[in-house]
């Protein structure tokens, strides 16, 4: 069976994107985000927790997202990541590519004749 | 991209929270997991186990999270430099001696850079100085007449404003004393074209400057207040006596203000139309043909500097036309203000880039000399190198170790540099030149300075880095490990370290020879004939118009002075004139030929004068050589004789028999017949052309600046200061100045011969050095590495001579090899050369031969030390060594 968690290709290239509209939605902090990718993809793409950490950073020093923490009384702090308004255009146009990349590559492979 | 520099500098600022913040998200992202998975049922401990499993190797984590944030190689570097300053501290020596060379090596550069930057590159201190120029007339003066200078004024289009200023010394009066102070007459607009603003009152403006005499204004510079008045603010408004006359103070010039001239320290403005008083005796403001001004110019908005050229030019056209025998061949340009226009600008710019240049080879010869030590290090750690190597380190990485150590070294050196020029800036910028002008430069280190020696550290650290590093990160770590390395490094036939040592010898050859010629130059201008006696002689200049003298009161003061003079015991001859020979005064009149040759243009030539006293020439040591001087009989009413030098007679007389021809000031005025011919002298410079030169009586034609000289059986210092006394007991409120020995005089036409000798003596000196540590270390490492097999040698009956042979051949070939390659250099570079030197040649071979004994002599004294260790190997213990 075809395994995309195992292509890391492929996971490099749209980590990005799903980051980006992950954040989009509402703030999260990383485990959540983590969390979500699996949940979402049924489990088909994981990222390993000690790589995802980085990817935000390398994100956030692009300036398409921001980090904040958060304090609560009693419980540990924890950082909440939010998209800015440059990520936003980045996400459009990401999703603008891959929507197109999905659709030309379906016309090639016929995803549902087989 | 500046996101992401900020992002990792703040990384780096807060670097202690930034790690903090990480191991936070950590911990909270596995207290998440470890809940989610007791949610799911899961045993606490069991939960907590996993979730550290599951997420992996932290230090990786860490690594990658610095990595995102940019601040890993800045972290590497740390470790890099951290690893380099061990290593360095493990070999004091070397690096004592290394930081050493290349904070002479910087330093010398950073101290000449900055005085380029003083005088060529830093802007005048004024409001959008890049708009500023001085108007300058072809040829090498950069002077105007007044007349000229009001149509050029008033005629243009394209300048915002055109200001006129001339360099001036008044007798300025404190409590009962005179003393001479020097300062500008400047032209009412002066400030307003330079965008100046006062610190205390008010800058005269256009307004104050209307009529001749009624506008007794002087502006104090910032010293001058600071220094006379203590910086009182109340100066404005109160009187101070300018050659005897009350003047009021009206205002103060900023601090740092010093008018257009870089080198010149003034202590007053004045405005122009004070100067038949300021310059008593000698009213030029009406006088078209006394082109003694300077002239500066602020393009107005939009103009360009060529567009104004093309303007000006048409009103020199114009000039020209309406004044054909005075203005004839005028073509005025705009130069770059700071050193009287071009005048002073072009010799003084190619001087300082010249030694910028020798400096830069000081330096090259440092580098070459630490690329050498530092090779052979590199060939001792090949081991190291190797075990780095082979535990996984990358070429790259090794590459880059090597090089941050020489960059850790150029920073040291850099720094330690950076001071000595600071040092070096302070003790110029102190330093007086040895004239009556207050001549002072500001040479100072700024931010200008500062990058240009980071730059050139960083390229020094590079370039005797690189090599050797090269060399080490190329090494096979397998052969190095198994001892192979050295032993093939030693076959190779000619190491780096060796061409080093070879380039480094011929740098050293082009410095030493220039540093021999300019001590052979200075020894010529010193030796070389005159056309005047300087020893034995002695001046006193008084300044009589300064001093309220009319010219019937001066010439009556004269006569008693030169009477005086000549009944002090000792004195041969004692004469007087308007000024000396190579003096910082000379002036210059313009003459024609009796007959005109029907171009004007041709026949108007410009001649330095004299104004002489009868015996002038016996008391200065000219010899005449046709005719008679002068004598006190001289009708003073009956003008039109001269005395000129040789030049003038060959180039002005034309070859007609000299004595008893004729010449003209004007091409209509009466004829001046010439009565006698002197020798040619120097008189501007040591080096000039031969320059044409009238003597005029100074009987007929008054001048009240006066110069005594006296010839004397005494030291002439001694009848310097006897003079002084004289013209005091004359007149105590008159300022005497400029008593000294003729000979000390003399050291202004000297200064920058001495100054290109102590220079380049300098530069040769560090070359010597440098070259001579070098050659030490090259020889005293071969002798190291061979202390085995000169052991072997001696051991099978090796006499002295053999192993001497065997240590010293290579060194002597490096010598020839890097000593022709720079005799070769230095006959190339002779242009360079020549630009501080002149009168001397490298292709001389006394300047080659010369250079070439020295170099012998560093060759041996570097060798004697470790040629005398290789002799004194005992086999045994050599052998017992391995």
């Amino acid at each position: 069976m075809f395994r995309p968690s195992t292509d890391t290709d492929l996971k490099r290239s749209s980590a990005t994107v799903l980051v980006l509209a992950l954040v989009a939605e509402s703030p999260r902090h990383g485990y959540e985000i983590g969390k979500l990718i699996e949940s979402r993809s049924g489990g088909a793409i994981t990222f390993n927790m000690a790589s995802l950490y980085p990817l935000l950073y390398r994100i956030e020093r692009r300036g398409w997202i921001s980090g904040d923490w958060r304090e609560r009384a009693g419980e540990r702090r924890r950082r909440f990541y939010r998209i800015t308004p440059e990520g936003r255009k980045v996400l459009a146009a990401q999703r603008g590519l891959w929507r197109g990349f999905v659709r030309a590559l379906d016309q090639v492979v016929r995803f549902e004749e087989h | 991209m500046l996101r992401r520099l900020r992002s990792t500098l703040a990384a780096l600022l807060r670097r202690t929270r930034f790690e903090h913040d990480m191991a936070d998200e950590i911990r909270f992202h596995l207290e998440a997991r470890t809940s989610d998975l007791i949610a799911a049922g899961v045993d606490p401990k069991e939960a907590a186990r996993r979730a550290r499993i599951e997420f992996g190797s932290m230090e990786r984590y860490r690594e990658a999270c610095r990595d995102a944030r940019g601040i890993r190689p800045i972290d590497d570097l740390r470790a890099d430099i951290a690893y380099a300053v061990r290593v360095l501290r493990r070999a004091p020596g070397f690096a004592v001696v290394a930081t050493l060379s290349l904070a002479l090596g910087i330093g010398a550069n950073a101290l000449v850079f900055s005085v380029v930057n003083a005088l060529v590159l830093r802007p005048l201190p004024i409001e959008h100085p890049e708009q500023v120029f001085t108007v300058q007339s072809d040829g090498d003066i950069a002077s105007q007449s007044y007349p000229n200078y009001r149509d050029l004024r008033d005629r243009n289009q394209t300048l915002a404003g055109l200001a006129a200023y001339r360099i001036s010394p008044v007798s300025l009066e404190q409590g009962a004393t005179a003393v001479r102070e020097w300062g500008y007459l400047a032209t009412g607009n002066y400030f307003d074209v330079l965008g100046i603003e006062p610190v205390v009152g008010r800058f005269f403006h256009q307004a104050d400057d209307l009529a001749p005499g009624v506008s007794p204004y002087i502006v104090l510079s910032y010293d001058q207040w600071q220094a006379r008045f203590g910086g009182s603010r109340d100066v404005a408004g109160t009187s101070v006596r300018v050659n005897g006359r009350p003047y009021t103070i009206i205002g103060v010039a900023p601090p740092g203000f010093r008018g257009t001239e870089l080198f010149y320290q003034p202590a007053f403005w004045i405005p122009m139309m004070m100067q038949p008083l300021v310059e008593p005796g000698n009213p030029w403001l009406d006088r078209r043909q006394t082109f003694n001004l300077i002239l500066v110019g602020r393009l107005k908005r939009g103009v360009s500097a060529s567009q104004a050229e093309t303007d000006l030019n048409t009103i020199a056209a114009q000039l020209t036309r309406d004044y054909p025998t005075i203005n004839a061949g005028m073509r005025l340009r705009l130069t770059q203000p700071g050193l009287f226009g071009d005048m002073f600008g072009g010799p003084v710019r190619a001087f300082a880039i010249a030694v910028l240049a020798l400096a830069g080879l000081v330096l090259l010869t440092a580098c070459a000399n630490l690329a050498g030590l530092l090779a052979a290090r590199a060939s001792d750690r090949r081991r190291e190198v190797a075990i780095r190597m082979a535990i996984g380190a990358g070429r790259g990485r090794v590459l880059r170790q090597m090089l941050t150590e020489s960059m850790v070294l150029a920073t040291a050196g850099g720094i330690a540099g950076a001071v000595l020029a600071a040092l070096g800036a302070r003790g110029l910028t102190a330093w007086h030149a040895p004239v009556d002008l207050p001549i002072q430069f500001d040479i100072i280190v700024d931010g200008r300075v500062l990058l240009f020696s980071f730059v050139v550290t960083m390229a020094a650290g590079a370039l005797f880095g690189l090599l050797p590093a090269l060399h080490a990160s190329r090494s096979d770590p397998q052969s190095s490990l198994k001892g192979e390395g050295s032993t093939r490094f030693a076959r190779r036939r000619w190491p780096v370290r060796d061409v080093l040592v070879a380039v480094q010898v011929a740098l050293c050859f082009v410095l030493v020879a220039g540093c021999v010629l300019a001590v052979l130059g200075l020894q010529r201008s010193v030796t070389t004939p005159l056309g005047f006696e300087p020893d034995d002689a002695a001046i006193a200049s008084v300044d009589l118009g300064l001093a309220g003298y009319d010219q019937a009161r001066a010439a009556a003061f004269r006569r008693r002075a030169v009477a005086m003079l000549s009944g002090v015991p000792g004195v041969k001859t004692a004469a007087f004139a308007n000024s000396v020979p190579l003096s910082i005064d000379q002036s210059t009149t313009t003459v024609y030929p009796d007959v005109p040759s029907g171009n004007p243009r041709a026949d108007r030539r410009s001649v330095i004068y004299y104004q002489v006293s009868p015996r002038f020439f016996d008391a200065i040591g000219t010899r005449l050589l046709e005719g008679r001087g002068f004598d006190w009989n001289e009708d003073p009413h009956v003008p039109g004789r001269a005395v000129v030098n040789q030049t003038f007679a060959k180039q002005i007389l034309r070859g007609a028999p000299s004595i008893g021809s004729h010449f003209r000031y004007a091409a209509s005025g009466p004829p001046i017949e010439v009565i006698g011919i002197v020798e040619d002298a120097r008189y501007r410079s040591l080096t000039e052309s031969p320059q044409p030169v009238v003597f005029i009586p100074m009987l007929q034609s008054p001048n009240l600046t006066t110069v005594f000289v006296v010839r004397s059986a005494r030291p002439a210092r001694q009848m310097a200061a006897e003079m002084r006394r004289v013209l005091a007991t004359l007149d105590p409120s008159l300022p005497v100045y400029d008593a000294e020995s003729l000979h000390d005089m003399l050291g202004l036409a000297l200064f920058p011969m001495r100054a290109a000798a102590v220079a380049l003596s300098l530069f040769g000196l560090l070359a010597i050095a440098l070259a001579t540590s070098g050659l030490h270390g090259l020889v005293s490492y071969a002798v190291a590495r061979r202390t085995h097999e000169i052991g072997i040698r001696i051991a099978i009956g090796a006499g002295a001579r053999d192993v001497l042979a065997a240590v010293l051949t290579r060194t002597a070939w490096l010598l020839g090899i890097g000593a022709v390659l720079g005799a070769g250099t230095a006959l190339l570079s002779g242009r360079l050369l020549a630009t501080i030197v002149s009168d001397v040649s490298p292709h001389d071979p006394v300047v080659l031969m010369a250079t070439a004994a020295l170099l012998v002599l560093v060759g041996f004294v570097s060798c004697w030390a470790p040629a005398r260790r290789a002799l004194r190997v005992s086999p045994v213990t050599a052998l017992r060594t391995e």
